[in-house]
């Protein structure tokens, strides 16, 4: 869609790279009020393929036109009428093509253009009332073409966008460096760098030797609580041993079943008395009342 | 806001950098400067720079004059600045690239691309042009074939 520097290709798809300056302007198109312009089938057609008649162009786009188009001819009528934002979005929503914005309603009685002769409270005139406001039609064929193109535009556009900002940025980086005196500073630099890894080596020397001694206090600590352990562990077992060996030795004193009669009859035999009195000097008296 | 500069400083919400046209001139005589701006100002409104500036009446010989900065063009296009319909339209046509008449720096090769314009074609120049054309054969059709047909009866009847 793009034409290169050669002469534009012929045919009904021919996108020219420059619309013919020679041919002079359309004597009719200025003589021609800008009004509605009669297509020659006459009437509204339906939206036609590509190749059939062309679409009906209504007055707001020839407006349009007028104002905004900048190609070849020389006279161009200038309309300046109140009503051309209106209908220029009307236009703009029916090409379809451009993003309007879909909370913008095409006509609303609050919509009114912001110049012209009437105000916003003067109601429309008599004649306008039976108008019955139709969107331009519009070629499901070109519309398609045209959407295509706009994707095509708008790639390069941003490709472009792209290599304008990379120039923007060397520009910056060029002037930057021009600016600062390049060999005193990367002398500073070199000396500053210098510095700094000596520092680093410093530290790092003085952390080595903090986890060094780190390590060796942690090892002594480590085999004192193991020492520690074992005492601790041989202590108790000692006291278990002790334990155990009186536990041995008073159980040879115990009643058991075998020895259950000879004892009690050993008991029965020897009466003890366990009576006794004592007084507040810690005297014992073995002797008493029921003895 | 600052209380001497306030008419000065204006700050925005939101918005972005349009490159468009503002109208200036007099009655019957537009003349649009072509304007780096900021899209919330008016469009005659104080603007950040001005890349150039377009007459639309043509002159004596025909010529219709535009002025184009391309470099701060490019900068600002770099810098994310949009454009206005009519402004990518202008700088879509070729010659906007080789050539900026009397005024804005010169750049004697632009490699953009291999465009012949500053910018690509705008989709709406090729298809109006498409459309023009069209309508013109279909108008140079409809006056042939009844010339024709009106040669052809009285051939047929003498």
């Amino acid at each position: 869609y793009y034409p290169q520097d050669s002469p534009p290709p012929a045919g009904p798809r021919g996108s020219p790279a420059l619309p013919v300056p020679a041919v002079p302007p359309d004597p009719s198109a200025a003589l021609r009020p800008p009004g509605r312009s009669v297509a020659p089938s006459g009437g509204r057609p339906a939206p036609p393929a590509l190749s059939g008649p062309a679409p009906h162009y209504t007055s707001h786009r020839a407006s349009l036109r007028a104002l905004l188009s900048l190609v070849g001819a020389s006279r161009l009528v200038y309309v300046t009428s109140g009503l051309l934002p209106a209908t220029m979005l009307a236009a703009l929503r029916c090409r379809g093509s451009c993003r309007v914005p879909a909370a913008v309603p095409a006509w609303s009685p609050w919509l009114v253009p912001s110049r012209g002769r009437k105000s916003r409270h003067d109601p429309p005139a008599k004649s306008k009332a039976s108008r019955l406001k139709v969107p331009p039609p519009v070629d499901p064929a070109e519309l398609y073409v045209i959407t295509e193109r706009y994707r095509q535009h708008r790639l390069v556009l941003s490709a472009l966008r792209s290599i304008f900002w990379s120039e923007v940025v060397q520009k910056r980086q060029e002037v930057q460096r021009d600016t600062e005196d390049s060999a005193a500073l990367s002398e500073e630099h070199r000396v500053l760098m210098a510095w700094n890894d000596a520092e680093n080596a410093r530290q790092r020397a003085r952390r080595e030797e903090r986890i060094r001694k780190e390590e060796e206090e942690r090892k002594i600590r480590k085999l004192q609580a193991a020492e520690n352990k074992a005492k601790v562990m041989e202590a108790f077992l000692k006291e278990k041993e002790k334990e155990v060996l009186q536990l041995q030795e008073e159980a040879k004193t115990f009643i058991t079943p075998e020895n259950l009669d000879a004892r009690i009859e050993e008991c029965l035999d020897n009466p003890r008395n366990y009576n006794f009195a004592i007084d507040k000097e810690g005297r014992i008296v073995k002797r008493t009342a029921l003895s | 806001a600052l209380f001497a500069g306030r008419g000065l400083l204006k700050a925005y919400r939101g918005g972005h950098v349009v490159i468009r046209f503002a109208l200036g001139g007099c009655t019957n005589r537009p003349f649009y400067r072509i304007v780096a701006a900021h899209s919330k100002r008016a469009r005659d409104g104080k603007y950040l720079e001005q890349l150039g500036c377009l007459d639309p009446l043509p002159n004596v010989h025909g010529e219709k004059v535009v002025g184009l900065n391309l470099e701060r063009l490019r900068h600002w296009l770099g810098c994310g600045a949009q454009l206005s319909r009519p402004a990518e339209k202008l700088l879509g046509r070729c010659g906007a690239g080789k050539r900026s008449r009397r005024g804005g720096s010169r750049r004697s090769a632009l490699p953009v691309a291999g465009l012949a314009g500053f910018l690509p074609l705008h989709p709406m120049t090729i298809t109006n042009a498409e459309r023009l054309r069209r309508r013109r054969r279909r108008a140079q059709e409809a006056v042939v074939p009844p010339a024709e047909g009106g040669s052809q009866d009285p051939g047929a009847a003498a």
